[in-house]
């Protein structure tokens, strides 16, 4: 979990990051030694998986923002069979 | 010798500055009206400085190293963080001036009375936590000492332990020789959640309980938290820790100047401030026009 928050963190920081994850997302988390569900789930842009593994709702958040994801998105994501 | 003057707790929620007419205009009204109150108070009081206690997230810390508590002891602190979140709050970029040598004394006598917090000596940024209440209470100029508690990873430290730290504060405070007039200001909750399924619901029961808690000013039950209790009112809720350093800094109970749960801004919003005894006569001379000899 240590991996994914720190990919999250750095996402959210670092502009230029988020912008080579939009472009190549397999380059930027071959960076990360993320679990292999982690990484399949950050790929496919399911913050529900990720949240539902015990994701720190804040960093999760963020990062979605970070990498384009609008609020709206986001929630009604989280919120798809809850 | 420094006098804690004021203690005053406000929310931070991003919607008070950065889309305040999403609310209901009469919620909004009343939590503006409690502002400019906290406002005025903390202006008839010409602190010196601000020790403003909030959490932070993850602007600054991150897991790497998340401390419990920290002293920020820089001499300007750049809020907020980035232009992305400046516009996001409606608040321009600016740098907060800093009170290093208040804030290096607290820190010192912290470490000296068996309390421990990280210290942040420089390049500390500020997100919403300090930001908005700063600036909604016309205090951006005031040199402040930033102060965190981790209300936004668990484990967090308890509701007692946060208690006592704002205890710790009053001494560190009263102790320090280079202030008059120091205000203590908490910011954030009270009940919300962040980036979880259930953002927008606010738990007024859970906030009316609290605020009873601090009108009462009773130490024992203020602290009777479990992080379970504190989770269920959602995870900003953890935020009332830095509401409960400034309950054990001001020792007294408190008036709440505003409460409206604003599903809008994601909050139940609230702003209070302490009963504070009225101040004893300085010993350089009286403080007030009353106290001024007839």
């Amino acid at each position: 979990m240590y991996a994914l928050h720190k990919l999250l963190w750095e996402l959210r920081r670092d502009p230029a990051l988020a912008e080579r994850f939009r472009v190549d997302p397999d380059g930027v988390l071959s960076c990360y030694e993320l679990e292999p569900q982690d990484r399949a789930a950050i790929r496919a842009g399911d913050f529900r998986a990720l949240y539902c593994r015990g994701a720190n709702p804040y960093l999760l958040y963020f990062c979605a923002l970070q990498i384009g994801v609008s609020r709206q998105d986001y929630y009604a994501q989280l919120r798809e069979g809850a | 010798m420094a006098q804690l003057t004021g203690v005053l707790a406000t929310a931070h929620s991003p919607g008070l500055t950065g889309f305040p007419e999403r609310a209901d205009p009469v919620r909004r009204a009343r939590v503006m009206a409690g502002f400019a109150e906290a406002a005025g108070r903390i202006r008839s009081l010409r602190p010196d400085a601000i020790v403003a206690v909030s959490v932070e997230h993850f602007t600054n810390f991150f897991l790497a190293n998340l401390p419990a508590f920290a002293v920020a002891t820089g001499e300007r602190h750049l809020g907020p963080v980035t232009e992305e979140m400046a516009a996001f709050l409606g608040i321009p970029q600016r740098h907060y001036p800093g009170d290093r040598v208040l804030g290096t004394h607290i820190y010192r006598y912290a470490l000296a009375h068996d309390f421990d917090p990280s210290l942040a000596d420089g390049g500390f940024d500020f997100d919403e936590n300090f930001c908005v209440p700063l600036e909604l209470l016309g205090a951006a100029d005031v040199p402040v000492v930033p102060i965190v508690v981790n209300g936004v990873n668990p484990p967090y430290p308890t509701a007692r332990r946060c208690y006592a730290f704002g205890r710790m504060l009053r001494d560190a405070i009263e102790a320090a020789e280079t202030a008059d007039s120091v205000v203590v200001l908490a910011t954030g909750g009270l009940s919300h959640w962040v980036g979880m399924p259930q953002a927008g619901t606010i738990d007024e029961a859970f906030d009316r309980d609290f605020l009873a808690r601090l009108e009462a000013g009773d130490a024992a039950w203020l602290t009777d938290y479990d992080d379970d209790q504190i989770e269920a009112a959602g995870n900003g809720a953890h935020e009332i820790r830095t509401w409960l350093v400034a309950a054990g800094a001001a020792g007294v109970p408190f008036e709440i100047l505003a409460y409206q749960p604003t599903p809008e801004w994601l909050t139940g919003t609230a702003v209070a401030a302490a009963r504070m005894p009225e101040p004893a006569a300085a010993p350089g001379g009286p403080r007030t026009s009353d106290a001024a000899p007839r």
